[in-house]
């Protein structure tokens, strides 16, 4: 039997695809790093405060993101759309912003896992589908719905945390 | 009539084997292969029978000779061949204390000389077009598919065989099958079809498969394409007994449905059962370019009534058999001889098979399956034509650190999502709404991943309409299965020319 380290479906020696899952199973020569699934009480531990800043997101302005445990801030200036995720060799997509230099894989979080879209002077986030999920000030995004970000929100991917502040 | 086969290869002899060794080998493939050992073993039922001929002839020394005569004329004319190659997952496997898995991908390829030679077109069309003008088809339906036909009509040339059907709760050829010579006067035929009443495909399928035999011939590719935008009530069993008789005789159908309401699991086992494919139409105007190129595919056939028979050992069973290309399609694991269809000049058939390999082995090689492909090639006289394979593997006390060939992984990457749909409808029709969801929301990630955007959110809908109704929309259940489906397709156009 192998287990599936995704999803913990059982399939038989011999099986290449999780049958459960479709995640491909210990390759040897592993090319794709799937998404790690994070047990739920652990990031519902992970939860904040809400907070109520602005919405407006002017013209010229910028988002200053800064990610827990990460002393430098990113300086973001969103076009129409900016998707949040984790870069692979062998994904067809690559994110706008990647996330594998702080520690994406461990922290759960999707290969394509969030987009900020930019509408005329506000922002907002939504969830593509991802493993973990995306929660905006300890809510969980329900996919493709997309919400308002404010001045002061609690992003967090997986259980990667990240701040956004509008300047 | 002269004996078809190489009894020399299907014994897995070289031509100066003496009696004795014809008895071990007969001995040896009879140990595999006896019915009496495969209760449940359809393809070596086929296969034995052939066996055993051979066996005879061999051990007959008047009909070795006149074999071996033949044998020899037959090779100082040139004949075109087809090729089998067959790829297992692993080259060796380890003997383990649980049930294991193995994957087999079989391809059949055209003969390269046949390519590089002639240019000239060798098979014909034998073609009816068997055309649902229920009710539910009037308006734009019905309209393009009267274009769709007038293009087919401009696509058929000399020595082509065309008829035209049309169903109801009744069924009236509109066209007698015949040579294709007055084209105008054809069209006006079809221009002049009106749509009512109900669907009762039976009538419609056995008028157009009567059609297609009044010429049926070995020069000709027979076949017939059914298309349908409803249910049919009562008849299924029948649709597939008919079915099966056309297959006996080489007649293959595909069925094409168009709209939502019409039964894929139905129209799915039609095309399996005669080696046609079925496929998913989902807007009217899809039909124009969806027909001609179906028909062009015809046109351009290498061998025909192409037939898989896979014969696993007595400890090894088959649990799935798909064809991957040149149009992707489940095929049943309880025909001795599997229809495949055309085997096209420009495009290779592979077919992937799953076996679930026996608890206890012991080490060393061992042969797991004998693959038996036979067919008929249009430029050969004699046509029939048959090549086999004994796949073996080792078994290995220790893992051997390998992964299966690309070709694989590709395919089975692809047939998984494939299975995703289908065990999450297993899963509802069995009243497990959790678990099919959860299949869903898994099969939408994956989607995601290999840039199907459109389709993951598809698979997300459909899993949330579940969740609120235990069921899925029409659209969406059809969708997500020849839409999955499809995408073996496109990774098998990539592979090959």
């Amino acid at each position: 039997m192998i287990q599936c380290p995704y999803c913990g479906g059982r399939n038989r020696e011999g099986i290449v695809f999780c049958e459960e899952c479709g995640q491909v199973l210990g390759l040897h020569t592993q090319s794709v790093l799937p998404t790690r699934q994070i047990d739920p009480s652990i990031t519902e531990s992970l939860s904040a405060k809400a907070t109520w800043g602005t919405a407006r997101f002017g013209q010229d302005a910028s988002i200053i993101l800064h990610i827990r445990d990460v002393t430098d801030p990113i300086v973001l200036r969103p076009s129409e759309q900016l998707t949040l995720g984790r870069s692979d060799i062998n994904s067809t997509q690559k994110p706008d912003l990647d996330l594998t230099p702080y520690g994406a894989l461990d922290k759960g979080v999707s290969r394509l896992h969030a987009a900020i879209h930019r509408t005329e002077d506000t922002l907002t986030v939504v969830d593509l589908g991802s493993s973990n999920g995306t929660h905006l000030n300890g809510q969980r995004l329900t996919p493709d719905q997309p919400r308002i970000l404010r001045d002061g929100d609690e992003l967090r991917l997986g259980k990667l945390v990240a701040h956004i502040y509008f300047k | 009539m002269q004996y078809q086969n190489d009894p020399y290869s299907i014994l897995g002899l070289s031509k100066d084997a003496s009696v004795e060794e014809v008895k071990i080998a007969y001995r040896r493939i009879a140990r595999r292969l006896h019915p009496d050992v495969n209760p449940n073993n359809p393809g070596a039922a086929a296969q034995f029978q052939e066996i055993t001929r051979s066996y005879e002839i061999l051990m007959n020394a008047e009909q070795k000779r006149a074999y071996d005569v033949n044998a020899n004329a037959k090779n100082s004319n040139k004949l075109f061949k087809f090729s089998l190659r067959v790829t297992p997952s692993k080259r060796a496997i380890t003997a383990l204390q649980e049930q294991q898995v193995v994957y087999l991908l079989a391809e059949i390829l055209p003969d390269p000389l046949f390519r590089q030679g002639q240019q000239v077109r060798q098979s014909k069309i034998n073609l009816a077009l068997v055309l649902d003008k229920s009710n539910s088809m009037n308006g734009t339906r019905l309209d393009r598919v009267k274009v769709a036909t007038h293009q087919i009509i401009d696509q058929l040339s000399e020595g082509d065989i065309f008829s035209v059907i049309t169903f109801n709760d009744r069924a009236e050829v509109i066209i007698n099958a015949g040579p294709v010579d007055n084209k105008p006067a054809l069209k006006a035929k079809i221009s002049m079809m009106t749509a009512s009443g109900g669907t009762e495909i039976y009538k419609g399928l056995s008028a157009g498969i009567e059609q297609v035999r009044r010429y049926l011939g070995p020069k000709l590719v027979n076949h017939v394409i059914l298309l349908t935008d409803g249910h049919t009530f009562g008849d299924q069993v029948q649709c597939t007994d008919l079915a099966r008789e056309a297959a006996k005789q080489g007649i293959s159908i595909s069925a094409l449905g168009l709209g939502q309401e019409w039964n894929d699991e139905f129209l799915d086992e039609l095309a399996s059962i005669t080696g046609g494919s079925s496929a998913y139409i989902n807007s009217a105007n899809a039909v124009v370019k969806f027909l001609n190129d179906h028909v062009r595919n015809l046109s351009n056939a290498f061998s025909e009534r192409m037939r898989l028979s896979i014969a696993p050992d007595p400890d090894v069973k088959l649990e799935s058999v798909f064809r991957l290309s040149p149009n992707p399609q489940p095929l049943s694991t309880n025909e001795g001889n599997i229809q495949l269809g055309s085997l096209q000049t420009n495009r290779l058939i592979s077919v992937l098979m799953q076996f679930q390999m026996p608890v206890k082995m012991s080490l060393g090689f061992r042969s797991i399956a004998r693959l038996v492909v036979s067919g008929d090639i249009f430029a050969n006289q004699p046509q029939y034509f048959q090549a086999l394979s004994d796949i073996s593997l080792e078994i290995t006390e220790r893992p051997i650190q390998e992964d299966p060939p690309s070709s694989i992984l590709d395919a089975l990457g692809k047939l998984t999502l494939y299975r995703m749909q289908e065990r999450a409808q297993a899963a509802l029709a069995s009243g497990d709404v959790k678990e099919a969801t959860q299949r869903l929301e898994h099969l939408a990630t994956r989607l995601l991943a290999l840039g199907q955007g459109e389709l993951a959110n598809q698979a997300r809908a459909e899993a949330r309409h579940a969740a609120h109704t235990n069921n899925l929309s029409d659209k969406g259940k059809k969708n997500l299965k020849y839409q999955t489906r499809l995408l073996l397709a496109q990774s098998n156009m990539d592979g090959n020319e």
